[in-house]
């Protein structure tokens, strides 16, 4: 071989060259010149070391056709049909460039392909990259002058070119994609759900085809990444919140996760025929209805779904988080949404956000002056409910709790809503009176203690955003008395008003009938403990020893005779003072009959209990009376003692002027006007001039009563018989007044923690110092300030000159 | 017009007919009980000593029980005697 091409050396260098590039660039596929001659052709070319740019040559043509006519001819195919809309003929046009595309460089590939086999077999010691390098490099070069700066148009065109064959594909599958735009674009007529064409002029089929194609066509070029990933994932991302605003938003009561998935692999479906020749070969011949390729194991397939995973969960939880409050609000029947949101949030990173967003949902749809207590109260309560599914280390919701128990905190009507619901007396709030029955209840004294029995192996740590708190996960419960109780921080502030609460309903019911209320009792003394339940037991221990004096009374009263019977029929509730709330204290002089009663009633009391008397509280109780008119009678009236002597008197006297009465029965007029609104309202009695009212015989006479009036006492119907919660603690402070004005005397001027501290320290006996906190402190303090008794200037507190 | 009354349910609390608020031992006011002492009333009642003092039972008989020598009444030193039938 040597010999013969020595032969031909000196004159055949330019034709051996000539013979190479022709074989590397010959346009048709069986290379004119004989395999035999290339050979030679190239040995000589090796030998004068020439070979090594053959390489280099191949490259820069194909470079050089790409910029000067290749790229030219495709751009300007891409736009060619300027002026027409019809998405038929784009979609034509955007596969017909890139067939050209493709036309124009197979030259230069066949070329590639051979000389990098050549390199391959090191033919005539021809060296280089070999066939997969070469390759690489010359795709790098298509892809740097094709697309270095593409024109908005490619994207366009391919984006609407995937956009159609996928709801083609979609539609086959017998699924509809955009219900919106079809209804858009179809106005009721008969359109074919995929491409959107009049059934006669359907190009589905054509579409998918195209797509084969088109996929095909890429991946020779190995342009499929470079022109058709964003396009997808813009598709991707548009129909998953489209997907999503559609069925997701406002529908809590779906999983929505198994859904998806399902949707997930319909549209990887999709996706394996866009990526179809990097997926695998063989799926050309493969038709939609086949649909399941083998992708699974596909590494592109595996990224997308991946991707779309990320995405879905990113995005649901987006539209969740702003939709949290809603969640909350409707939970024990949200709980799917709840579950799905917990799944999606542990993969996404977004707690921060979550918190950040319910803590200013809370803050501008719960905790104004607009929304009632009990109201907040139950929300509170789905917000345990629901974030403790949400988020078992309890962290969200005690960050994001944290707005509502401080807001709780300022109403004062929380700690009697959260008793009221407690105890089952509201009709909305049931979730607390069952919460307290359920069966394992947890004590509040072993919440505090330090060992809870868990395994030290199962330790984790805090998520990142715990609140850097003394106490740490243990004090993070998720009991939702425990936390109700716990925004006051003691609870005696509960049990004192439970006791207050539980004196008033024994007071207003009067029938000795108390199982309700010791089934809660003793249901509140599991959870609060024995010993501070224990004024409420005396309390109900009165009841029962009311009902047996009561019997004991009437019996020997039954032996007497007709004549020596008590003119009224009277029944006690007999307190042990002591151990009830402050009652209201209210005068009220009775009417004979009825004070001579109780005196009888005391009598007896005192010879059953010796050394022992009974104190009558005139202004509570109630009283069941018929009033019998000339021509009617009310019978069975239940009302206050007040009411009740007022009628007294009237029988007596058919009419009383305002400030007689006054007199007699020892209640401020204003008050008594009141109250005789309740008979004017009956339509016994009338004002008959101002300041004058008589008795109303005869109903025909009767004229038709003042609205106002009857609205007037029956707000007051209601009213509690004990002094309110804020006027005891108001008293409670009211004792360390004497200890702030001893201070400031001595030391002139104070700030209110110092004051705080101070009595801390000092009054450290005082029954109720300790529960005391600074607020309630400062409120008292500035009531004085108001009433001109102390002077606040810069924080720092003094008394007034003159006081000294 | 006739009022026939049919039912008055009063509201009253009892109190010992002593002459004091508080216990002279415990402390705690006659109409609770001492400090032994859950419910008031008949479980914690109160006796007279003929020196005309009170005090919860439970309290004095503690008291007469720490005494050693000579059982005195805490509050005047006479000896301690119960006033008969003042009990219950």
């Amino acid at each position: 071989m040597n010999d013969s091409s020595s032969v031909l050396l000196p004159q055949g260098l330019p034709a051996a060259w000539d013979t190479v590039t022709a074989a590397l660039v010959s346009p048709s596929t069986p290379p004119p010149v004989t395999d035999e001659s290339v050979s030679e052709a190239l040995t000589l070319l090796c030998k004068k070391g020439l070979v090594q740019y053959v390489e280099g040559w191949l490259l820069e043509t194909l470079q050089v056709s790409l910029a000067s006519s290749v790229a030219p001819e495709f751009w300007a195919g891409l736009q060619q049909p300027e002026g027409e809309s019809q998405e038929r003929d784009r979609a034509r046009a955007l596969l017909e460039a890139f067939r050209t595309l493709l036309q124009r460089l197979q030259p230069f590939l066949c070329g590639l392909e051979r000389l990098g086999s050549w390199q391959d077999e090191g033919r005539a010691g021809l060296l280089g990259p070999g066939a997969h390098g070469l390759r690489e490099r010359a795709f790098s070069i298509i892809r740097a002058i094709l697309l270095f700066s593409p024109p908005p148009v490619l994207q366009q065109r391919v984006l609407e070119f995937y956009s159609r064959t996928f709801s083609v594909y979609m539609s086959q599958l017998g699924e509809q994609i955009e219900p919106d735009d079809v209804a858009a674009e179809s106005d009721g007529n008969d359109v074919c759900t995929g491409c959107a064409a009049a059934p006669q002029v359907c190009w589905c089929q054509d579409a998918l085809e195209q797509l084969q194609e088109f996929s095909h066509i890429l991946s020779r070029l190995q342009l499929l990444e470079r022109v058709s990933s964003e396009a997808v994932t813009n598709i991707l991302h548009r129909l998953i919140e489209q997907r999503m605003e559609q069925r997701c938003r406002g529908e809590y009561e779906r999983s929505f996760l198994s859904d998806f998935n399902d949707w997930l692999e319909q549209v990887l479906g999709w996706l394996s025929r866009v990526f179809a020749s990097e997926v695998g070969e063989a799926s050309t011949s493969s038709l939609p209805t086949e649909g399941k390729l083998d992708y699974v194991g596909s590494t592109i397939l595996q990224r997308w779904r991946c991707h779309m995973q990320q995405f879905f969960c990113r995005i649901y939880v987006n539209m969740r988080i702003e939709e949290l409050f809603s969640i909350i609000r409707d939970f024990p029947e949200s709980t799917p949404a709840v579950e799905d949101l917990k799944f999606c949030l542990e993969r996404t990173n977004q707690r921060q956000q979550l918190l950040t967003s319910l803590k200013s949902a809370f803050e501008t749809r719960l905790l104004h002056p607009g929304v009632h207590t009990s109201d907040i109260i139950t929300v509170y309560i789905s917000a345990i409910k629901a974030l403790r599914e949400l988020d078992p280390s309890m962290v969200i919701l005690q960050v994001a709790c944290q707005p509502i128990r401080k807001y709780l905190r300022t109403r004062e009507d929380t700690v009697r809503q959260i008793v009221a619901s407690l105890t089952g007396d509201t009709e909305g709030c049931s979730e607390l009176a069952s919460e307290l029955s359920r069966a394992d209840p947890v004590t509040l004294e072993t919440q505090d203690s330090e060992d809870e029995g868990s395994d030290p192996e199962e330790w984790t740590p805090d998520p990142t955003d715990a609140l850097t708190d003394k106490t740490g996960s243990k004090r993070r419960s998720s009991d939702i008395i425990s936390l109700l109780v716990s925004i006051f921080g003691s609870k005696e502030i509960f049990i004192d008003e439970y006791k207050t609460v539980l004196a008033d309903r024994l007071l207003h019911q009067l029938n000795y009938n108390t199982a309700r209320e010791i089934r809660n009792v003793e249901l509140l003394k599991l959870r609060f403990g024995e010993s501070h339940m224990h004024y409420c037991e005396v309390m109900l221990k009165d009841v029962a020893d009311s009902r047996r004096i009561n019997t004991n009374v009437h019996e020997e009263e039954a032996r007497l005779p007709e004549e020596e019977q008590p003119p009224v029929p009277l029944s006690a509730m007999i307190l042990s003072s002591e151990f009830w709330p402050q009652l209201k204290e209210e005068k009220l002089e009775l009417p004979a009959a009825v004070s001579k009663s109780m005196e009888t009633y005391t009598h007896r009391f005192e010879k059953l209990k010796a050394m022992r008397t009974l104190s009558w509280k005139p202004h509570l109780g109630s009283v069941t009376l018929d009033v019998e008119l000339e021509d009617r009678t009310l019978t069975n009236l239940s009302v206050s003692p007040i009411h009740a002597a007022i009628i007294l008197h009237f029988q007596d006297k058919g009419t009383w002027a305002l400030e007689e009465l006054s007199g007699v029965l020892g209640v401020p007029q204003e008050l008594l006007r009141r109250k005789l609104a309740l008979w004017q309202q009956h339509g016994v009695l009338q004002e008959e001039s101002p300041g004058r009212y008589s008795v109303l015989e005869k109903a025909s006479s009767r004229e038709r009563p003042d609205r106002g009036i009857m609205l007037i006492d029956s707000d007051e119907e209601g009213d509690s018989n004990t002094t309110t919660q804020s006027e005891q603690r108001e008293e409670k402070l009211q004792l360390f007044w004497a200890y702030i004005q001893a201070m400031l005397t001595n030391l002139e001027s104070m700030t209110l923690e110092r004051i705080h501290s101070m009595l801390r320290m000092f009054v450290a006996t005082g029954p109720s110092v300790t529960e005391m906190d600074v607020n309630e402190l400062q409120a008292f303090l500035q009531k004085k300030v108001r009433d001109h008794q102390l002077i606040v200037s810069a924080g720092v507190y003094r008394l007034p000159k003159t006081t000294q | 017009m006739k009022v026939k009354i049919k039912q008055w349910h009063g509201v009253a609390s009892w109190l010992w007919v002593a002459n004091d608020e508080n216990c002279g031992i415990c402390r705690a006011p006659f109409n609770g009980c001492c400090p032994d002492c859950k419910v008031p009333g008949d479980d914690c009642p109160l006796v007279w000593g003929q020196c005309s003092h009170c005090f919860h039972m439970h309290c004095i008989l503690k008291w007469l029980n720490s005494q050693q020598v000579q059982q005195q009444c805490p509050m005047c030193r006479q000896e301690w005697k119960f006033k008969e039938g003042e009990t219950t």
